[in-house]
């Protein structure tokens, strides 16, 4: 790799993959390389589209394009396979993995060893980290604006599968509501609070083919911090997906959603943040100007050598809640 | 160049579609009493009644059937449409429903055949044949044009076809100019205004301007207001782009930074700018219609 540049291959071609290819097409430090998706339908209409990037349907062809980093954006359980394959052939040193990072906990922490031995730059992609919003609110928070923290609400609520209740099999496919819209709160409240054991657990499905469509946890951290999880894809009146928090703390209260933040102090002083007054700026947008800044992070780190955040570690942690919310649930339900 | 009065009044839909872009819960709120026709058409009919004279709108099943309201009550010839293609919130969440790209595809292909639109048909199969990216981009615009059309009827005047934001910029970013020649050079034969929703101002300026499109045969809807609010990179390069223009054809829209700006301050902004072809306010309550037309008549029309 140069020291200004970083050649790039992504690998799945949904709407995660054209997003992240075509940030990575605009950043200026980064050039994209080749495509890989194995559907022939997919390939035969972009060649049409993409007309000076190459498009591959395996992933070890990609080992003759001098690769510097690759994206992974497949469904979640071709994360695994994959990127072992990408670090065996040696095809990139740096990888950057669509969320979340595995299907499982015990995937998750293989990936991190195989990303451990092999070296490089490793990153999951948890885009609200890079929201001026849920930033803040992780300022306010390091800062102790409010104080010992006491308990917290959070939710994570779309309305994706609202309509068709009757049986998806497209939601269970998706990896059910934990993998798929759970994983977002569950990483900013790792983030925001450190390691979180979860105490009870309750899963729902609304569909025929038993996905998980709802669940509703409970957790404590080691300093008594007590937190309660709701999340849902079934929700109306969720035209885009939203996450919030509600955090008690010994001095006051932090309210935290996508747009808004608000800070209320026992001592009556309250301040308000939006989007619009917190220099949301990124040089292109799509998507929102989170997913600028998180390639921008990634590939930076990659050029530098410099650890990504959040990293194979850091997700690991937000696969090994879910186990542990799953496990839970199971032992609620028998 | 055209005059002050010249400035189009444009009726956004955004609030037709429960968003604010302001806090979400503000649009679930919104979204309980104004997502019906008759309430969105009668908030047209005083946006119009005060000074309006077009409607800016996704094309989806919600905006057509405010279009039949309007033709029904006679009120649609008095207005310009400005329509944006695709309503990507709708395809975005068909496709996470329906199995991503490949089923949002058998799904759309399907609804284009059902449509009955042959010239339609007939290029998309050219398109699917031949691979052919243009000549299924072509077939997508027929059958939106087509359900314009059937929904507005005659007495409608479709002046432009824009390009949603998300596909534009995509676009932009994948350095597909065929695609933008291809859409404005359709859309211009058919004496439809090429239209673009960017949320890339300045990048598509300067990328239009490396591609030799003409600038003067389109019109671009963009950002701009007084707090910078999504004006990429920033509020100034986006103003000096907008000076460097050959003529008004900049639509201004998210003007009241979603909310966060009152009108007159909005406003007063707005009417610093030059090049400015048009401007589209969304509006919830009949308040809102009657008094923000009214003021952007007077502070952009005098």
């Amino acid at each position: 790799m140069s020291e200004d540049s970083c050649r790039v291959g992504v690998i799945g071609l949904g709407k995660m993959g054209l997003l992240h290819a075509s940030i990575l097409n605009v950043l200026p430090n980064a050039q994209l390389v080749v495509l890989c998706d194995k559907s022939r339908i997919l390939r035969k209409f972009l060649k049409g589209v993409f007309k000076e990037i190459r498009l591959v349907d395996d992933v070890e062809k990609l080992s003759d394009c001098n690769l510097d980093a690759v994206y992974v954006t497949t469904p979640i359980p071709a994360h695994f396979p994959i990127a072992k394959t990408v670090y065996s052939n040696k095809i990139a040193r740096n990888l950057f993995v669509e969320k979340t990072l595995a299907s499982n906990y015990d995937t998750a922490k293989e990936l991190c060893d195989l990303a451990n031995s092999y070296g490089g730059v490793n990153m999951v992609g948890y885009t609200r980290r890079f929201s001026v919003i849920f930033k803040k609110a992780k300022s306010l928070l390091d800062q102790e604006k409010i104080g010992e923290l006491v308990s917290f609400n959070a939710s994570s609520y779309s309305s994706d599968f609202a309509e068709i209740k009757n049986g998806s099999k497209i939601a269970k496919s998706r990896g059910g509501v934990l993998n798929d819209l759970g994983s977002h709160v569950i990483d900013l409240a790792l983030w925001f609070f450190g390691d979180l054991h979860v105490e009870s657990a309750n899963l729902e499905s609304q569909s025929e083919d038993r996905s998980e469509d709802s669940a509703n946890f409970g957790v404590r951290n080691s300093n008594g911090l007590k937190g309660n999880f709701d999340v849902s894809w079934c929700m109306d009146g969720y035209r885009m997906p939203e996450v919030s928090f509600s955090i008690v703390g010994s001095k006051g209260i932090i309210n935290v959603n996508d747009d808004k933040l608000e800070l209320k102090l026992k001592s009556g002083k309250t301040s308000v943040w939006y989007r619009q007054n917190l220099d949301d700026y990124a040089n292109f947008w799509l998507g929102g100007p989170e997913f600028f800044r998180e390639n921008e992070h990634f590939i930076q780190s990659a050029i530098n050598g410099k650890n990504a955040e959040p990293t194979f570690y850091t997700a690991s942690k937000v696969d090994r809640m879910i186990e542990q919310i799953k496990h839970r649930a199971d032992e609620n339900e028998q | 160049m055209n005059s002050r009065k010249d400035i189009a009044l444009l009726v956004g839909d955004n609030p037709f579609h429960g968003i604010s872009h302001l806090s979400q819960e503000r649009a679930r709120v919104r979204g309980n009493d104004s997502t019906y026709a008759d309430y969105a058409a009668e908030l047209i009919t005083i946006s119009l009644d005060n000074e309006a004279n077009g409607f800016m709108f996704s094309v989806s099943e919600q905006t057509l059937a405010i279009l039949r309201k309007l033709r029904e009550e006679e009120k649609i010839g008095r207005l310009n449409l400005y329509a944006i293609v695709p309503y990507a919130f709708e395809y975005v969440r068909l496709a996470t429903q329906v199995g991503g790209i490949p089923g949002l595809g058998k799904k759309f292909a399907k609804e284009i055949a059902l449509s009955g639109n042959v010239r339609a048909v007939a290029m998309g199969v050219k398109g699917i044949l031949g691979s052919d990216p243009a000549s299924l981009m072509k077939t997508y615009l027929s059958y939106e044009i087509s359900r314009i059309k059937s929904a507005a009827g005659k007495e409608a005047n479709l002046k432009s076809l824009i390009l949603h934001q998300l596909l534009t910029d995509m676009g932009l970013a994948l350095d597909l100019d065929w695609f933008f020649k291809s859409f404005i050079d359709f859309l211009l034969k058919r004496g439809i205004t090429p239209g673009f929703n960017t949320g890339n101002f300045a990048y598509l300026v300067n990328k239009f301007r490396a591609w030799n499109i003409d600038l003067a045969e389109v019109i671009v809807a963009a950002p701009f207001n007084k707090v910078g609010f999504q004006m990429i990179p920033s509020k100034h390069t986006c103003e000096m782009a907008l000076k460097s223009l050959p003529e008004p054809n900049v639509i201004a829209i998210s003007i009241l930074a979603a909310g966060y700006i009152k009108p007159l301050e909005a406003i007063s902004y707005i009417a610093t700018l030059p090049n400015i072809k048009g401007v589209s306010v969304g509006v919830s309550k009949e308040s809102h219609a009657s008094e923000t037309f009214k003021l952007l008549a007077k502070k952009l029309h005098e």
